[in-house]
């Protein structure tokens, strides 16, 4: 046995010293200063300004969300003439779909560390740069965007001048439904004024996000609850449920709807999401049926493998195609308005001090 | 379901035609004869003659391979056999054995197990179809001596060796719609003892398209002009050498070696949610193995085989890409770049095993075959697999084997009254899942010369495999697709039981086989809701679905296997047929209920039928003509979709120059040419949902064969089943 086992070692040595191995990568710097440099370039070419607006999204494959995009974009340019605008995805499938494509133009949503990287390069180094989280909740996402702030402005990585980053004013904008005081009824506000005819017909369900509850870092699921308390003070017939968030997807709806005796009628469904994607389309308006299982909700609660559509349908209300509204929120531009008031704000306010709370004797 | 009936009605219909033709005749035939003389090694890893082997096997001969010219192994397999299907997509080939996938098949290349597989699915491009000398296909985990984890059963192509003194030179070019372009080249000599086999073989298609359309279901809007394609271009080629000594009559040792790449090119479109792609698919291969042969006595053979192989799967990247991986500051990142030309290891699995096997004439008409197994698994993934990239998996199996065949003389004049019995166990040990013993018995009983009863009874035993536990990747098709493995999965365990009737009188045959395999905790990729994957990817990625390995309840496949041939004079006449039934079960935790869940690619009707005529004219020439049909019903998918049912038309023919001034150089010449699909049908099911057939519609091929030989052929017979052959394996 142990001949066995050592003639067996010296087969796969003498193999791999055959030179089947695979080379090792030794593409890992020069890969990443080569992709970052293609970056700066580009800031480099569109560089019109000593200010940049950086807006950070979770990004999307889908055309109506990049017409949303290229929308927001053009109103920040026209809002902000100041500023230089960008515009981020986080998310590297999107990022790598959005650039390729085939008789297209390149659309180059960078990830948030390179646009930032590059702004602090000579040449471009902005005085100012502004973060606009397009996230609707301070929740998970919005984390992962400060943190990219934090690591440029600490230099994390040492490859910055940290002469430029002592003296860069930073800000950030934050997400849409921040404070739920002011950004919630103003929000809610908005949404009655586009949706009440809807909202007078029958129910207007709009479908967030959220995050999985262990996933609720800074409790900010709780802004759907506190968003759809501040729409139902305009009509009764207004619910905001989740895909993610725990004892709030459509079934925690449809009983709301039923306990305010809400048992029949239209349902009109909204994505309430910055842009209308795959779960628009999929989760909210989709075509599967949840028939296999009988609708029965898993233990979470939640009936899998249907959308909205099929799940308010199937529960005796009038919910079809014709009542889907797929708009995603940086389509509708008094919600828009929201996000581009936080980015006024912050240029109006104090700037980050990630730098200096780090590097104190500066 | 009337579809279904539609295409099985059919089919019969065809099928009883063609015998009603045939059946009154009772010319004798040759070839018939010849095909149940062919020698067929694994349903027991000994040699048998076809006609009494103990464990049911179905054969491809190499004369039907000739006669029906495939492309490619999966050609050959679902033209020539009913008990398998394919779907060909980006990763492979989905294989189905009677109603079970590329898991629980065991394919073996000269009795050495194909190695890897991605996402489930083997690359059967590292087959070369004119390498092939025949096929041999036996049902359930029958053999003690392959493993146990040949649930669904095993497939054994035995290649074609050197075995002639002097030089042998061969070329096969084929050349096919679609761009298609197969390369086979041979070049053996032998000097001595010594003997080398050069073989190199390339596989190209342009890949084709069968629609332009979207599944409008999964898209935003409808989109017409898709560069998805149906199969994919792509090129692969393989340099393989075997090195064999004989250093005494009774010895041999053996080295041998082959590379294979393989690139699977996928052009990309504009539609960034659909069909835009930033990178190929590439495989690397490389293997090495080295064994003796030691005839003890013409009562004893001791084999010894040491294999290593290595798959290795990379992305190739066509455009700026941006994967999980490793920052030059040491930091985890989402966004390392890799630009055009450059590729990424996705994952890279290698074997290595040791086999000792030792086959023993006892006392008492008993042949006794006893063997170790020593097998390590390793894979590596640096970004799909935790706990730094790297799982491994020991496995070892002890087995012996029984055939006892009382009744059994030499002079077995009348070929009746014989009785075979073989019983098997098999012992394997796995690190993780420790002991495990399986048993198999099989009978043989022949009551007449004519009529062959047998019945088989085997365990099969497998465990989860270190992909199937560990691997999880992204897979994008309109919509973020998370493929999950699981460290929770329990081995698998089943009971195939079996019989049948083989009726052979003149040139009819005819065999029934009826089966059952049940397979308890089945490990299959199920749908599971999204927020049951890990969180980090729900937040990462926008999930569409998420599928999970798990382990079903139970599962079993019934059905029923027809086969029959006729052949007179230059004619042949057959088919066959197979009746399937799937039913699986899985505990729904969430609704603490049993489920029904739906084996992929299931079907409960396929068959194939065949009329050949060959002829050897007056002047050197050989003719021979094929029409070939196959049919399935319509397949069933847990999600997108099921595929059309459909049937499909053949029609080949084989040209061999047999001019006595050509073959007294030691050369052959041979011509394929046929049509492929010849009434055109097109499964043109828009994009993103199953299809019933990949075929392009009607397609032609031709192939030229020129084998130079030169040399006198080494005598290897087939010893009676009393003694011990020299060359068990093939």
């Amino acid at each position: 046995m142990k001949k066995i086992k050592f003639f067996l070692m010296a087969l796969a040595a003498i193999s791999l010293s055959a030179g089947f191995m695979a080379c090792s990568n030794d593409d890992d710097v020069s890969n990443w200063q080569k992709y970052q440099d293609a970056v700066t370039q580009n800031v480099k070419s569109n560089k019109k300004q000593n200010k940049a607006i950086l807006l950070v999204a979770f990004g999307s494959t889908w055309q109506q969300a990049y017409d949303a995009f290229d929308g927001t974009v053009s109103a920040y340019k026209q809002q902000f003439p100041a500023y230089d605008v960008f515009l981020s995805f986080s998310s590297a499938i999107c990022i790598n779909r959005a650039a390729a494509g085939e008789n297209v133009d390149p659309r180059n949503f960078y990830a948030p560390n390179f646009w930032l990287n590059a702004f602090a390069q000579e040449g471009v180094r902005y005085d100012e740069i502004v973060v606009q989280s397009l996230q609707v909740i301070p929740g998970e996402e919005y984390t992962r965007v400060i943190n990219y702030i934090k690591d440029f402005a600490n230099n994390s990585n040492g490859d910055l001048d940290d002469e430029y980053l002592s003296k860069v004013v930073l800000k950030l904008g934050v997400p849409l439904l921040q404070d739920a005081d002011k950004d919630v009824p103003e929000v809610a506000k908005q949404l009655n004024a586009l949706y009440k005819t809807q909202a007078a017909e029958g129910a207007v369900a709009f479908m967030g996000h959220g995050n999985p509850d262990s996933y609720d870092t800074y409790k900010a699921n709780v802004r759907y609850t506190q968003l759809e308390e501040a729409l139902q003070t305009y009509s009764k017939n207004y619910f905001v449920g989740t895909v993610d968030m725990m004892g709030n997807f459509k079934t925690n709806v449809l009983q709301r709807m039923q306990d305010a005796g809400v048992t029949s009628g239209k349902v009109y469904c909204h994505p309430l999401m910055s842009i209308d994607g795959d779960h628009g389309h999929n989760d909210m308006a989709g075509d599967d049926d949840a028939w296999d299982n009988g609708y029965e909700p898993n233990e979470e609660g939640e009936v899998e493998e249907t959308s909205w559509k099929k799940y308010f349908s199937r529960m005796g209300y009038v919910c079809n195609n014709e009542t889907m509204i797929e708009k995603g929120l940086l389509e509708l531009p008094t919600v828009r308005n929201v996000w581009m008031q936080h980015t006024k704000d912050a240029i109006a306010g104090e700037a980050l001090d990630y730098y200096h709370s780090k590097n104190p004797e500066e | 379901m009337k579809t279904n009936l539609c295409v099985a009605q059919r089919t019969m219909v065809v099928f009883l035609a063609c015998m009603c033709l045939v059946l009154p005749s009772s010319a004798q035939d040759t070839l018939q004869t010849n095909r149940l003389e062919e020698v067929v090694v694994t349903g027991t890893g000994t040699q048998h003659r076809l006609k009494d082997v103990p464990v049911q096997t179905e054969v491809i001969t190499r004369r039907e391979l000739e006669q029906y010219g495939g492309r490619s192994i999966e050609d050959i397999l679902s033209g020539l056999t009913a008990s398998f299907a394919f779907s060909e997509d980006d990763m492979g080939s989905q294989m189905q054995m009677n109603g079970l996938g590329n898991s629980y098949i065991l394919i073996l290349i000269d009795g050495k197990r194909l190695h890897g597989d991605n996402g489930g699915q083997n690359d059967l491009g590292l087959i070369d179809p004119a390498r092939i000398e025949r096929i041999e296909i036996v049902k359930g985990a029958a053999s003690a001596l392959y493993g146990s984890d040949a649930i669904a059963g095993v497939i054994n192509i035995i290649t074609r060796k050197y075995d002639r003194d002097g030089l042998l030179l061969e070329n096969t070019t084929r050349g096919g719609s679609y761009g298609d372009l197969r390369q086979h080249n041979s070049v053996g000599f032998a000097i001595g003892k010594f003997s080398s086999l050069t073989n190199f073989q390339l596989q190209h298609s342009n890949g084709w398209q069968n629609t332009t359309i979207e599944d409008p279901h999964q898209t935003e809007f409808l989109i017409t002009d898709s560069r998805n394609m149906t199969v994919n271009r792509y090129t692969n080629w393989q340099v393989a050498e075997r090195l064999t000594y004989t250093p005494a009559s009774n010895w041999e040792l053996y080295a041998e070696g082959s590379i294979y790449r393989k690139r699977i090119y996928r052009p990309s479109g504009k539609y960034a949610a659909v069909d835009v792609k930033t990178y190929d698919l590439q495989y690397r291969n490389a293997s090495v193995s080295a064994g003796a042969k030691w005839q003890a006595s013409d009562k004893a053979v001791v084999t010894l085989d040491i294999d290593w192989n290595r798959h290795a799967y990379y992305y190739v990247f066509t455009d700026t890409t941006l994967v999980d991986g490793y920052d030059p500051y040491g930091n985890f990142t989402h966004y390392f770049p890799y630009f055009p030309g450059q590729s990424n290891l996705q994952s890279d699995q290698r074997r290595t095993m040791g086999h000792l096997k030792g086959i023993f004439d006892l006392p008492a008409k008993n042949r006794l075959s006893a063997g170790l197994e020593v097998r390590h698994d390793w894979l590596k993934a640096p970004m799909r697999v935790d706990n730094g990239g790297t799982v491994t998996d020991d496995t070892e199996a002890l087995y012996v084997q029984d055939e006892w065949m009382p009744n059994w003389t030499n002079s077995r004049a009348h070929d009746k009254n014989i009785l075979q019995l073989t019983g098997g166990l098999r012992l394997d040990r796995n690190r993780q899942f420790g002991l495990h013993l399986t048993p198999k018995l099989s009978a043989m009983v022949k009551p007449t010369s004519w009529l062959n009863l047998r019945a088989a009874w085997s365990q099969g035993f497998k465990t989860p495999t270190p992909k199937e536990q560990h691997y999880r990747y992204v897979r994008e098709m309109s919509g973020t697709y998370l493929y999950l493995g699981n460290t929770d999965l329990r081995p698998q365990t089943s009971n195939y039981g079996s019989v049948s009737a083989e009726v052979n009188i003149g040139g009819f045959s005819l065999s029934v086989t009826g089966y059952i395999n049940k397979v308890k905790d089945m490990i299959a990729l199920n749908t599971i809701p999204n927020y049951r994957a890990p969180e980090e990817y729900q937040t990462q990625y926008e999930l569409h679905k998420t599928r999970q390995y798990q382990n079903l309840e139970d599962a079993r496949t019934i059905g029923v296997d027809v086969n029959v041939r006729y052949t007179v004079k230059d004619f042949a006449f057959g088919g066959s047929y197979t009746y399937l039934d799937t039913e699986a079960h899985q505990y729904d935790s969430d609704h603490e209920r049993m489920t029904e869940v739906v084996i992929d690619g299931m079907a409960h009707h396929k068959a194939n039928w065949f009329a050949t005529w060959n002829h050897r004219f007056r002047c050197p020439y050989r003719l021979g003509l094929g029409l070939y049909g196959r049919a399935s019903s319509e397949r069933y998918y847990q999600i997108n979709g099921n595929g059309k049912p459909y049937h499909l038309w053949r029609l080949s023919s084989t040209h061999d120059i047999l001019c006595r001034a050509i073959q007294s150089h030691g050369l052959t010449l041979r011509v394929e040419a046929g049509v492929d699909n010849i009434f055109n049908y097109v499964d043109r099911t828009p994009h993103g949902l199953h299809l019933g057939t990949t075929s392009p519609g009607t397609t032609v091929y031709a192939s030229l064969t020129i084998r130079f030989n030169q040399g006198k052929a080494q005598f290897k017979s087939f010893k009676t089943n009393s003694k011990i052959n020299s060359n068990e394996e093939d």
